[in-house]
C-alpha cells in the first residue's frame, strides 16, 4: 500500500499537574491513508481528544509532555518540525472541525471576519498575498460548497444569528477554506438535532469523496461511525484496544470493551429492543387540555410587545400513574417549556393543567405541590452547587419539608443507598464525582421529598453510553420500588423506544403524534416522526432496513432549513442547545 | 440601538431629577442653620432672620422644593452663600479642572491596567504574573489619600521634577478659555510649554486617583482573559493557524474586555467622589475642592449643585460604557431573546 497520509506510531503522552505525573496515552498507533475515513471511538477520558490535539499541535505543553512516539504527516515528522514549519501546516495540511457549533466561534466577530482571518493568515504563512475581494470570492465559494445559499448575508451575520445546523456548515467551511488534505472532525453533529446531524454527516461524506480528503473522525457515537468510517480504532483508557475495518468491528469484534460499548447502545429496532409496560388505568395523574404558552418579544422606545412567539400550542395529554411518558422533539420544539409549565415555573397562556385531580393554578408553589412533582436536569455539573457537599445538597429540600436534627443524616444515607452510592459520598463535593455519580446525586435530591412524579429533562444526554445504561437501569428500579411516574424529555429516540411506554412527538410547539411507544415506532403516521426515525444512525444494516421511509417532499415540509438564514426576529430556537 | 439610546437618555433625566429631590430633602433635614453659619456667631438674631427670609428658608418645605425645582428646570441652581455668585457659574469655573483630572486618570487606568492584565494572563504563573499581581494588590489596598501624601513627600524631597500643588505654573500666564482643559487649550494655542507643565502637574494627583482602579481592573482583565483562553473558539483559531498575537488581542481580548470595561465605567463614575480628598491634598482647583468648602459652610445650593454634577458624571459614564459594550459585543446590541 502507498505511504499513509498520517501515521501515528507509539504515541505516549503524560500530564504533569502539581508535580504528579499521569500517563494519558499509551503507545497509540494508527494510520490514515489518502482518501480514507478513519474513526477513533471511545468514551470521555479515553484519550481521543488528547490524540487529536497532539496531531493538530494545540496540546498545552506543559502540563502535557510527549514521552515517546512519532506523528508523521505526508512523510514528515510533525514533532520534529520547527514551530514555523508546523504552523504552516495548520489549516492548510491538517484542519479540524470542532465539536460545538456555537462555542467554536468567536461570539463578537462576524462570520465573514473570522473566515477572512483564516485565509489571510494562511496566505501570510505561505508567503502569498491575495486581495480582499479574492479572499471574499474564495469564502463565498466555500460557503456554497457546504450548501449554504445566501453567503453574502451569512458573512455579515454574527454566530448567534445562525441556527445550529448552519453554524455547523460554516464550521466545516472554515476547515476547508485552505484546502487541507486531512480533515479531523471532533464529534461532528452530535451537538445538533438528529435530522440536522444526518444532513451534516451526508455533507461530510460527500466532501471527502469529491475533494479526495482524508478524514479522521473522533466520536463516541457508534451509529455515526457506522455511517462515516472505513476503518475503526477503539480506544479505552488511553490505549487502542481494537482496530479493524468498519464491518469487522461492527460484526466480529472480539474485545470485551467493544462488546460492552455496542451492547450499551439502545437499539431502535430488532429483537434486543426492550418494551416498558404500564397496565394501570383509571383517572389520569397529569391531564393537559389545550395548553398554550406564548412568549412576548419586546422592543422599541417604550418596551412594547413587538411580536409573540407560541412555544407550546394547544397541547392535550393524559399521563397515567406509573407511566414513563416520553416527550420527543428537537431543540425549539417546546418540550422544555412544557416541563416548566408542569412544574409551575411558568404560567400557561391558555388551557388547563390538572395534576392528581387538582388544577395547577390553585396549588402551584404550595408545599403539597412540591412534594408531588420534582425535576432532574440535563447537566448535573451545573444543576448541583459546586460549593456544597452531597449531604448539604440533599439536606436543603429535607429542611423545607419538616425534617430536623438526626432525621436529616439518616434520610441522606437512605437516599444515597437508594441511588446505589456509598454512604461515604455524603461528604464529597460534586467535582470529586464522575458525571454518572453526579446525576445519581441529582436524582437522590429530586427523590428526597418522596415525590410521585419526576420530570426527567434529558437526564442522560450529558453522559457516556455505558454510564447512561446504568442510570436508566437505576430509574427503572426506582420507578418500581417507589411507584413513580416519569415524564421523560429527550431528543434521543432510540433511548425512548427502550425506556418509555408512551411517547408524544413535538413539532414547533404542537404534539404531532402520540401513542404507545411500540405502536408509534412500528407505524409512525406523521411525516415528522418518520423523518426523525429515519435520521437516527443505527448499528446494523438490519436495523437500518426497518427504519420508516420518508420522501424528500415530506422532509422539506416538516424540517427547518439549515442552508439559509432564518429571519432575525424568528423563533428563539437553540436556546438550550 | 437607537430606541435603546433614546430610552437611556430619557431615563437619565428622571434619575437626575430624582437625585435633585433626594439631595434637597437630605440637605434640609441635617441639623444646623445655614444662615447662622454664614453670618457667624456675632450676628444678631434679626440679621439671621433677614438672611433666612432672603434665602427663602422661612417658607414651608414644599414651597422651597417647588421654587428650587422650577429654577432647576431653567438651569438656575441658585446662589452660593460662600461666594455670593450663581452656583452654576462656580461649578462651570471649577469643572474643567476636575474633568481634566478625571479624564487623564481614566486614560492612565485604561492604558496601564488592561495591557498589564493581558500580560499577566499570557505569562500566567511566571514571574511576570507574580510581579504584576503583587503591584496590583498594593494598588488596591492603598487608599488614594495615603498614596497622594506619599507621592507628595517623594516629589518634595526625592524626585523633584513633579510639582506638588495646583494645575499649572502661574508664571506661564496662560488662561484656558476655549475648553477649560489645559492640555487641549495648550495644544490649540500651540503652547507646548503649557502642555508640558500641565502634564507634570497632572501626574501625581491622577496616579493617586488611578492606583486602586488600575489594580482592580488589571486583576479582572487577567481573570477574564484566562477564562476566555479555555474556550473552544480560541483552540479553533489556533488550530486554523491564526497567529498568537491576533488570537490574544482580536479573539480573546475583545471577548474578555466586557468585565474590565464595566468596572472601568464604575471606576470613572466614582472618580469625583474619590477626587474630593486627592484634590484637597494637591490643592487642585476643581469641583471637589469647591464641594468640600461648600459642605463645611452648609452652603445648600452649592452642595446640591455639586452632587448633581457628580450624579451626572455617574450616569453619563455608565451610558458611555453601555454604548461601548454594545459596539464590542453584538449580543448587547441586538438584544435577542424572549421574555415572559
Amino acid at each position: 500500500m502507498s505511504q499513509p497520509l498520517l501515521q501515528v506510531a507509539g504515541l505516549t503522552i503524560g500530564f504533569t499537574t502539581y508535580g504528579q505525573r499521569r500517563r494519558v496515552l499509551h503507545d497509540v498507533s494508527f494510520r490514515v491513508h489518502v482518501g480514507e475515513r478513519a474513526a477513533l471511538i471511545g468514551q470521555s477520558g479515553s484519550g481521543k481528544t488528547v490524540t487529536m490535539r497532539a496531531i493538530i499541535g494545540t496540546l498545552p505543553m506543559p502540563p502535557a509532555h510527549i514521552d515517546a512516539g512519532s506523528i508523521r504527516y505526508d512523510g514528515r515528522s510533525l514533532l520534529d518540525l520547527t514551530k514555523a514549519e508546523r504552523n504552516r501546516l495548520k489549516g492548510t495540511g491538517i484542519s479540524i472541525v470542532l465539536q460545538d457549533p456555537l462555542l467554536s466561534f468567536n461570539p463578537v466577530l462576524t462570520i465573514g471576519r473570522q473566515m477572512d482571518d483564516i485565509v489571510h493568515f494562511a496566505d501570510l504563512r505561505q508567503g502569498r498575498s491575495r486581495s480582499g475581494t479574492d479572499r471574499r470570492a474564495l469564502i463565498l465559494e466555500t460557503l456554497a460548497k457546504v450548501q449554504l445559499v445566501d453567503g453574502t448575508r451569512i458573512l455579515d451575520a454574527y454566530p448567534m444569528m445562525l441556527s445550529g445546523g448552519m453554524r455547523q456548515r460554516v464550521l466545516i467551511g472554515m476547515a476547508l477554506l485552505n484546502r487541507p488534505r486531512l480533515l479531523i472532525a471532533d464529534e461532528p453533529g452530535t451537538a445538533l438535532d438528529v435530522t440536522t446531524q444526518a444532513e451534516i454527516l451526508a455533507l461530510l461524506n460527500r466532501l471527502v469523496t469529491e475533494d479526495g480528503l482524508s478524514l479522521l473522525l473522533i466520536t463516541h457515537n457508534l451509529g455515526v461511525v457506522r455511517e462515516m468510517a472505513d476503518h475503526v480504532h477503539v480506544m479505552e483508557h488511553g490505549r487502542i484496544v481494537e482496530a479493524g475495518p468498519r464491518d469487522a468491528i461492527f460484526t466480529r469484534h472480539s474485545h470485551p470493551y467493544t462488546r460492552r460499548l455496542m451492547a450499551a447502545v439502545p437499539p431502535l429496532y430488532g429483537e434486543a429492543v426492550r418494551t416498558t409496560q404500564n397496565h394501570r388505568d383509571g383517572p389520569a395523574l397529569i391531564a393537559l387540555d389545550g395548553v398554550c404558552k406564548d412568549f412576548m418579544l419586546r422592543g422599541g422606545l417604550f418596551n412594547r410587545i413587538t411580536s409573540r412567539y407560541r412555544a407550546v400550542a394547544d397541547v392535550t395529554l393524559r399521563i397515567q400513574p406509573g407511566d414513563i411518558f416520553g416527550i420527543a422533539g428537537e431543540s425549539g420544539s417546546g418540550k422544555t417549556t412544557l416541563a416548566k409549565l408542569l412544574l409551575g415555573l411558568t404560567r400557561a397562556s391558555a388551557g388547563s393543567i390538572r395534576i392528581d385531580g387538582r388544577d395547577l393554578k390553585e396549588f402551584a408553589g404550595t408545599e403539597a405541590f412540591r412534594r408531588l412533582i420534582q425535576i432532574v436536569y440535563q447537566n448535573p455539573g451545573s444543576s448541583l452547587n459546586p460549593r456544597r457537599t452531597v449531604a448539604q445538597q440533599l439536606a436543603v429540600p429535607l429542611r423545607f419539608t419538616g425534617h430536623e436534627g438526626t432525621a436529616i443524616p439518616q434520610r441522606v444515607a437512605a437516599l444515597l443507598e437508594m441511588v446505589d452510592l456509598p454512604r461515604t459520598y455524603a461528604s464529597m463535593y460534586p467535582h470529586e464525582l464522575s458525571g454518572g455519580q453526579k446525576q445519581r446525586v441529582a436524582i437522590a435530591r429530586a427523590l428526597s421529598v418522596n415525590p410521585r412524579i419526576l420530570v426527567l429533562d434529558e437526564p442522560t444526554s450529558a453522559l457516556d453510553v455505558l454510564v447512561q445504561a446504568t442510570v436508566i437501569d437505576l430509574l427503572h428500579r426506582l420507578r418500581t420500588e417507589l411507584d413513580l411516574t416519569f415524564l421523560f424529555i429527550s431528543h434521543d429516540l432510540s433511548l425512548m423506544r427502550n425506556f418509555c411506554n408512551r411517547v408524544a412527538v413535538m413539532l414547533r410547539g404542537q404534539v404531532c403524534e402520540q401513542g404507545p411507544t411500540a405502536e408509534v415506532f412500528a407505524r409512525p403516521k406523521h411525516p415528522y416522526t418518520r423523518a426523525l426515525l429515519s435520521a437516527i444512525p443505527v448499528l446494523s444494516e438490519a436495523e437500518a432496513a426497518l427504519k420508516p421511509q420518508v420522501t424528500q417532499a415530506e422532509r422539506d415540509a416538516v424540517l427547518a432549513t439549515t442552508t439559509a438564514l432564518i429571519p432575525a426576529d424568528g423563533n428563539p430556537q437553540d436556546r438550550n442547545a | 440601538m437607537l430606541p435603546y439610546l433614546l430610552r437611556r437618555t430619557l431615563s437619565l433625566f428622571f434619575v437626575l431629577f430624582g437625585l435633585a429631590i433626594l439631595i434637597f430633602v437630605i440637605a434640609r433635614i441635617v441639623p444646623g442653620d445655614p444662615a447662622r453659619i454664614a453670618l457667624g456667631p456675632l450676628a444678631t438674631a434679626q440679621q439671621v432672620a433677614e438672611l433666612r427670609a432672603d434665602m427663602g428658608l422661612d417658607q414651608p418645605f414644599l414651597a422651597q422644593l417647588g421654587t428650587y425645582l422650577a429654577g432647576l428646570v431653567q438651569g438656575d441652581l441658585g446662589t452660593s452663600l460662600l461666594t455670593s455668585r450663581p452656583v452654576l457659574d462656580d461649578i462651570l469655573a471649577a469643572l474643567p479642572a476636575t474633568v481634566e483630572l478625571a479624564l487623564f486618570t481614566i486614560l492612565l487606568q485604561i492604558s496601564l491596567s488592561i495591557p498589564l492584565g493581558v500580560l499577566a494572563a499570557v505569562y500566567r504563573n511566571t514571574w511576570v504574573d507574580t510581579v504584576t499581581r503583587v503591584v496590583s494588590l498594593i494598588g488596591v489596598v492603598t487608599p488614594g489619600f495615603v498614596l497622594a501624601i506619599i507621592l507628595q513627600l517623594l516629589a518634595s524631597y526625592t524626585v523633584t521634577i513633579f510639582p506638588v500643588t495646583g494645575r499649572i505654573d502661574p508664571s506661564l500666564g496662560f488662561a484656558a478659555d476655549v475648553t477649560g482643559l489645559l492640555l487641549v487649550d495648550g495644544l490649540i494655542a500651540g503652547r507646548l510649554d503649557v502642555v508640558g507643565d500641565a502634564l507634570r502637574h497632572l501626574i501625581l494627583p491622577s496616579l493617586s486617583l488611578a492606583a486602586a482602579g488600575i489594580g482592580q481592573v488589571m486583576r479582572i482583565t487577567r481573570a477574564a482573559m484566562i477564562e476566555v483562553a479555555g474556550r473552544d473558539f480560541v483552540e479553533a483559531a489556533r488550530a486554523y493557524g491564526i497567529p498568537e498575537r491576533v488570537v490574544t488581542f482580536r479573539y480573546m481580548l475583545r471577548v474578555a474586555a466586557v468585565a474590565p470595561l464595566t468596572i472601568l465605567g464604575l471606576e470613572f463614575a466614582s472618580l469625583i467622589g474619590n477626587a474630593f480628598i486627592v484634590e484637597f491634598v494637591f490643592s487642585w482647583p476643581g469641583i471637589a475642592s469647591y464641594g468640600v468648602r461648600t459642605i463645611l459652610q452648609k452652603d445648600l445650593n452649592a452642595v446640591i449643585g455639586v452632587v448633581l454634577v457628580s450624579g451626572l458624571f455617574f450616569v453619563v459614564a455608565n451610558l458611555i460604557i453601555d454604548i461601548l459594550l454594545g459596539f464590542l459585543d453584538p449580543r448587547h446590541r441586538l438584544q435577542l431573546g424572549a421574555r415572559d
